[in-house]
This record gives structure tokens, C-alpha cells and sequence, in this order.
């Protein structure tokens, strides 16, 4: 087809040739040489003409838009304008038609939009309960509070993933800025300063490690701070990151790149130091402005704080268990000591089903009820069931509280068991020390009785009597052993006295005796003081039996000076000492079953 | 906004660091000078009611054994030629440092300063230094740190010759 639309033009030329010499030479030429000429000359033609013919593009534009759509974005980039333009026109020339084109998919849009807005409404709701109750979301507002910095702030600084806190447009030669683009809270005046000195450091190390052309500083740390550079021909794009940057941010950068050059390849080639034409290029660069939070791992650790919740109460569970397994292991046991322990009670059987416990066995009637204390331990009384059969226990705690009752022993006496003997200390009532000291049968376990270390009490009016007889005194003239005719009538009052603790104290299994102890003063000698207190002590021994006291329990000693009464006037001593005194002995009447037992 | 990149050259000890600092914002400290080599400066100029932002290339100072970095002198707007007046090899570095920023960056608006002016009984350039000077187009000034005298000039002077010059390629 293209050789049949070419072909006229060289015969025409060839037609041309002035002289007729020449023909004949074209003549040949064309016989020899035409096919090749007329190639050669649609070829020249071509080259001549060599915009594109609309039908060629035709053949070709859908393969070229593939493949260079596939190979990068500058197709759409440059595409996109036009049909931007395309569209409005289209839209304010006949509005109807764009509306029903875009009918069928406007609705599930706006549909979709809703419900992410939606979603992310909730998302936002629950991440503000979570951050405001959780302990972590209190401990960031202490935090904030302490420190005064904003809590959307310290948020930000622990749910970080990373954050592109600046990102620096600079120009490759010069590094002058081109455009700079910072986060919303973040003053940075300086950002001709740090290009220049960034493009400064660039060179530096390359210059310093002497790398081929290209070669150039690309990723920097600074704390916490990441600085990606992504150098392209004529300019450098830097940012500046917190936290970990993921290799799409590197690739962000490198598309915003080479957007740029392509876009703007006409102001770049002619910067003079004026930045203005690159103004239009800031929103890309605040694309470039990213915040990504823990949102993802969020899930994860929610899942895990699952998990765990479930894990730390399945522990706490089976710690509770633990505890009251051993808490009641712990009561039964204590329980068992105590009824093994207890006196006069004997535990032949015991069994426990859950917190249900049975016990059978003996028990003293005189041991306490333990019923009380099981219940106590179990926690609940009508779990604990128990039968005791009645025994007699030989334990010696028991022994002396049965032996105490049988001989309603006074507080005033206490019992002590050794072996099987009972001894009997304090004291007591002499009706009371007369009545078990005549006792022939003794409670159980029980084979002797000593009641010998109690001292037995007199009643009141015995005990008057005795103290009437015992401080009446007979007193004598110095070497004379005749009482004095007044002495007649203490002597009455003493016989009379002595006469009815005598016959009272005989009912209560007691003989009671008269000592009579004669004294003299310490002149003279001690044979001679022996004589005289000895005849002093006889007369009124003889005295007294002629007023009623019976012989029997009277005896008179002289006792001379050696144990006199003491006195500090020597004069007062001496007289005093020239006399008669009186005990009163009282002792049990002789038990004959307790003599032949203690033998 | 209008940006310039003028970078301040000149042999150790001319004191260009001490001329420009009280005249120029500046967040780096000098210690870059003797690790990066160069520290960098901002000055904002009024020409003709627009304001150009000087962005100011001090480079360590040249010495004997160390040369300045030449990467640092690529895309350079304008140039600052320091020299001190009291030191006649300052004088001469100054011409070897015109032929190696030249070779870079080519023709660009220029300023001789002549420092320490106020050192007047030491100063050694004499009229034949001025003539042979006055051989390439830079624009030659008579500054001090001490007094700050010719500073602003020389600023001035760049950022009005930066921002009508049509840049020369090497």
C-alpha cells in the first residue's frame, strides 16, 4: 500500500531529466537500478516526512500505551492532565452523560465510603476507650500530664511504627531547597540550612570513600531518627524518619522523585536559586508525610492479651483449687492432731468424703467436747458427725479432775498424780481434810491418797478458842514456882476454853492437845532454871487437870531458858519469861486403811 | 523565594568564619569545619524590595597541605574571596582559588574581601597588589571583623550581582 502511494513520484522524476543523452543512460539505469532506486527513494521520502503517519500510530498506539504503562507511571502522569481537562469539558458541556456513565458505580461507592468511614469511626472509638482505660492508655496520660506534652503526642511516641516527621526537596547541584515539607507540630525553620549542609555531608562522603560517580550517602540513623536520601539527576529527595521506615516508603520516594523530573524537568534545568515554580509540587511532597501506628499489631497483641487473660486465669484457677485443697488437706489434718492429742478420747475411726468428715471412737465423759472445735475447722457443723461411746481414761489430767470431783476438793487444795498416788497440797477446811483423810475407797487410779501437805483451817470459833488459850500467860515471882492466887481465874477461862475446842474438834476426827511450856528468867543456872520451869509447868498442869482438862492430853514441859520470849526491855523480858505458856495441837485421828496402805 | 548558594573561600587564618558571624544565621557550629569541612550559613538580603536568602558556603580555610573540597564549590552562585591584608601568600591563594573555583562553576559574580583593614600598620598590599586585582572581574572590598566594616556590602553587592547575572557554565 505505502509502495503504491510512493512509487508515482520517481517515475515523475526520472520524466524530468533534461538532456536525451541522459535518458538513454536513465533508460538503463531504470532497467538496471529501478526497483533499488524507487526503494531508496520511498526510504528517503520516509525519512523526509518522518512524522507519524496517523494510520501507522493506529497500528501501533494500543501495543505502545501497554508497554510503556507496564514499564513505569509517566504515561499516566502524562496522560493524566489532559484527561482531567477531557472530563471537565465533558461534564460542563453535557453533564447527563458523565451522570450515567458513572451511575452503576457511584452507588456501591458511596456505599463504600460510608462504611469505612464508619469503620474507621468505631476503630477511632474503640482505640480512644482502649487508650483512655487500658492501664497503658492511664499510664500515657500520667505521662503527658508529668512531662506537659500533648497526649496525642505521647501516643504517637509509643504506638509508633514510624513517622515522616520532614521530607527535603533539594536541589542536586546548589543544594538549595526546593521545597520542604514538615508534620503538623513540628517547627523547623532551618530547612535551607539542613539541605545545604545535608548536600555538604553528601559530598563529604563521597569525596572520603572516593565512590565512582552516583555513589552517594542513602540511609542515616540519628537516634531515633532515620534520613532516607534518594539522590535523582538533578535533585535529591531526603526524609527524615522516626522509627522503623519499611522498604514502600523508600520506593515512595523514588516514584515522588521521579514525578518530579518528569513534571518539572523544565524548571529544574533552569533553577537560579528560585523556588517558586516547585510550590506546585508541595502536595506530593506532604504525600510523602506519613503516621503509621501499631494498628496491625494491635490486632495481634489483642488476640495475645486473649490468650494470656485466658492463660492467667486458667493459673489463677487452678491456684485457688491448689489453695483450698491444701487449706482443707490442712483442716482435716489439724483436726485428727487435735482429737489424737485430746485426753479421754480415744479415735478409732475416721473418714472424710469432700468436705464431709465422720469420726467414731471413745470418749471419756470428763473430756471436753470436741464437736465445737470440729465444726470450727470444717466451717460447718453439720458436716462434722461423730459418735463417742463412753470409756474411763487413766490419763492423769483426767484422773485428777475425776478424783477433784469425787472429793469436791476446795480451789484452795490442788491434786497432783504420781503413779497412783494422789497428794494433796494448799489448804482446806478441817471438816474437809478430817473427811477425805478418813477415806477408805478412792476415785479411779487412784491407790493411795496424801493429804499430809494440806494444812486444814480452823472453823472461826475454834480458832477463837485457841487463840484465847495460847496467849494467856501465867506469869510467877522471880525463883518461885506458886502461881499468884489471881492466876485462878485465867486459869479457869484457859480449862474452859481447852474444854470445848477439846470436845468440838473430837466430832470432826480431830485430837486436839494441850502443851504446857514452863520458862524462867536468866538469873541463876540453866539445871536450876531446868527445874523450876519444870515444876511451874507441873502445877499448872496438876491445876488445869483439876479444873476438866483431861490428863491424857496435857503434858507440861520446862523449857529453863532456852527458848526465851524476847523482848527488847531486858527488865519486861525477865518478867515475862517468869511464867506459863500454851500451845493448842491439833492432829488427825489416825487413819488405819491409810496406815496399811502407805506401808 | 529567591535562594543563592555563595560559597566564602580563602587561605587559613584570613579570618572569613570571624567576618561573616555576627552577620549570618547560623545553626552549626565551627567544629564542621574541621570534620565536614564546610559549615553553612544563612543571610537575608533586601534587593530591590525582594528578599534573597544567601545561603553561605564557609569552607575550611586552604592551607599548605590541604586543598578546599571542589565539591563544595559546584552550583556556587556567587563567591567570597577572603584575604587577608596582612599576609602577603593569602594574597597570592586568592588567585589560585579564583582559577579552581573558575574551572568549576565558571564566571560568577565575585568579591575580593580585603581583611583586617583595621590592622592598618601591618597591612602590605600595596597599588601594584590593586592593579594586579583589578586584571578579573570581582569586586574588591576593604573588610574588617573587628569594626564589621564592608560585611554588608559585600552581601549586598553579591546579591544584586547574583540576581541579575545569567549564570556562565564553565
Amino acid at each position: 500500500m505505502q509502495n503504491d502511494r510512493v512509487s508515482p513520484q520517481p517515475i515523475v522524476r526520472v520524466a524530468e531529466e533534461p538532456e536525451a543523452k541522459t535518458g538513454e543512460l536513465s533508460e538503463l539505469r531504470e532497467i538496471l537500478v529501478g526497483s533499488e532506486r524507487r526503494q531508496l527513494e520511498a526510504l528517503r521520502q520516509r525519512l523526509d516526512s518522518l512524522a507519524l503517519d496517523p494510520e501507522e500510530l493506529a497500528e501501533h498506539l494500543p501495543e505502545a500505551i501497554a508497554l510503556r504503562a507496564g514499564r513505569d507511571r509517566q504515561l499516566a502522569r502524562a496522560l493524566a492532565p489532559t484527561i482531567e481537562t477531557a472530563i471537565t469539558e465533558s461534564v460542563r458541556r453535557n453533564p447527563q452523560d458523565i451522570a450515567t456513565a458513572i451511575f452503576p458505580v457511584l452507588g456501591p461507592a458511596i456505599r463504600k465510603a460510608i462504611a469505612e468511614t464508619m469503620a474507621g469511626l468505631i476503630n477511632s472509638i474503640n482505640r480512644a476507650i482502649e487508650h483512655s482505660l487500658s492501664p497503658r492508655g492511664i499510664r500515657w496520660r500520667i505521662e503527658a500530664w508529668r512531662t506537659g506534652i500533648p497526649y496525642a503526642q505521647i501516643v504517637i511516641k509509643h504506638a509508633l511504627i514510624y513517622r515522616v516527621e520532614q521530607v527535603f526537596l533539594i536541589h542536586a547541584e546548589t543544594g538549595l531547597v526546593l521545597g520542604h515539607a514538615a508534620a503538623p507540630n513540628l517547627a523547623v525553620t532551618d530547612a535551607d540550612l539542613i539541605s545545604g549542609m545535608l548536600t555538604a555531608i553528601q559530598d563529604f562522603v563521597g569525596d572520603s570513600f572516593q565512590q565512582e560517580e552516583g555513589g552517594k550517602l542513602r540511609t542515616f540513623s540519628v537516634g531515633e531518627l532515620t534520613v532516607l536520601v534518594e539522590p535523582g539527576p538533578q535533585a535529591v529527595i531526603a526524609a527524615v524518619v522516626r522509627g522503623q521506615a519499611p522498604e514502600s516508603l523508600l520506593r515512595k520516594l523514588q516514584d515522588t522523585l521521579e514525578t518530579l523530573h518528569f513534571q518539572f524537568a523544565g524548571p529544574l534545568a533552569a533553577f537560579d536559586g528560585n523556588a517558586t515554580p516547585f510550590e506546585a509540587f508541595r502536595p506530593m511532597l506532604e504525600d510523602c508525610l506519613e503516621t503509621v501506628l501499631t494498628t496491625d499489631d494491635r490486632g495481634r497483641a489483642s488476640r495475645t492479651t486473649h490468650w494470656r487473660a485466658w492463660a492467667v486465669a486458667l493459673a489463677l484457677l487452678t491456684i485457688v483449687l491448689a489453695v483450698l485443697a491444701l487449706r482443707a488437706q490442712r483442716q482435716w489434718d489439724d483436726a485428727l492432731a487435735r482429737l489424737r492429742t485430746e485426753p479421754g478420747i480415744v479415735l478409732v475411726r475416721a473418714d472424710r468424703a469432700g468436705a464431709r468428715w465422720r469420726f467414731a471412737g471413745l470418749k471419756d465423759p470428763l473430756a471436753p467436747d470436741p464437736s465445737s472445735a470440729l465444726a470450727q475447722l470444717n466451717g460447718d457443723s453439720t458436716r462434722v458427725e461423730a459418735r463417742w461411746e463412753p470409756y474411763l481414761s487413766l490419763d492423769p489430767k483426767l484422773v485428777v479432775e475425776r478424783a477433784r470431783r469425787a472429793l469436791t476438793a476446795p480451789p484452795t487444795v490442788a491434786l497432783d498424780l504420781r503413779g497412783d498416788s494422789l497428794i494433796a497440797r494448799g489448804s482446806a477446811s478441817m471438816p474437809w481434810v478430817a473427811r477425805v483423810g478418813a477415806l477408805s475407797v478412792f476415785p479411779p487410779g487412784v491407790s493411795h491418797f496424801d493429804v499430809s501437805g494440806v494444812e486444814a483451817v480452823l472453823p472461826t470459833e475454834f480458832a477463837a478458842l485457841k487463840a484465847t488459850v495460847e496467849t494467856d500467860r501465867v506469869l510467877f515471882d522471880a525463883g518461885s514456882a506458886t502461881p499468884t492466887p489471881t492466876t485462878r481465874g485465867l486459869l479457869v477461862r484457859v480449862a474452859g476454853a481447852f474444854g470445848r475446842l477439846h470436845n468440838g474438834t473430837g466430832e470432826m476426827g480431830y485430837r486436839v492437845e494441850l502443851a504446857i511450856v514452863g520458862r524462867t528468867d536468866p538469873t541463876g543456872s540453866d539445871a536450876t532454871n531446868k527445874a523450876l520451869s519444870q515444876q511451874r509447868a507441873d502445877v499448872i498442869r496438876a491445876t488445869l487437870i483439876s479444873l476438866g482438862v483431861p490428863a491424857a492430853v496435857a503434858t507440861a514441859t520446862g523449857i529453863g531458858t532456852t527458848s526465851p520470849l524476847a523482848l527488847p526491855n531486858p527488865a519486861e523480858a525477865a518478867r515475862i519469861n517468869r511464867s506459863v505458856s500454851f500451845l493448842v495441837h491439833l492432829r488427825p485421828v489416825t487413819n488405819p486403811r491409810k496406815q496399811g496402805g502407805s506401808e | 523565594m529567591i535562594q543563592k548558594k555563595i560559597c566564602m573561600v580563602g587561605l587559613f587564618g584570613t579570618g572569613k568564619t570571624c567576618l561573616v558571624q555576627q552577620y549570618v544565621h547560623s545553626i552549626f557550629s565551627t567544629k564542621y569545619h574541621s570534620t565536614v569541612g564546610v559549615k553553612i550559613d544563612r543571610k537575608v538580603v533586601q534587593v530591590d524590595g525582594a528578599s534573597v536568602t544567601m545561603v553561605l558556603w564557609d569552607l575550611a580555610g586552604r592551607d599548605a597541605e590541604q586543598d578546599i573540597s571542589v565539591s563544595y564549590l559546584r552550583g556556587a552562585h556567587g563567591i567570597i574571596y577572603v584575604v587577608d591584608g596582612t599576609r602577603r601568600e593569602s594574597f597570592d591563594q586568592a588567585f589560585e582559588l579564583r582559577e579552581l573555583a573558575q574551572a568549576t562553576v565558571g564566571e560568577v559574580p565575585s568579591v575580593v574581601a580585603l581583611n583586617k583593614t583595621d590592622l592598618k600598620d601591618q597591612w602590605i598590599l600595596g597599588p601594584l597588589d590593586d592593579s594586579a586585582m583589578a586584571a578579573h572581574p570581582w569586586h574588591r572590598l576593604r573588610t574588617s571583623a573587628k569594626t564589621g566594616e564592608g560585611v554588608e556590602a559585600a552581601f549586598t553587592w553579591l546579591a544584586q550581582h547574583t540576581l541579575n547575572t545569567e549564570r556562565k557554565q564553565p
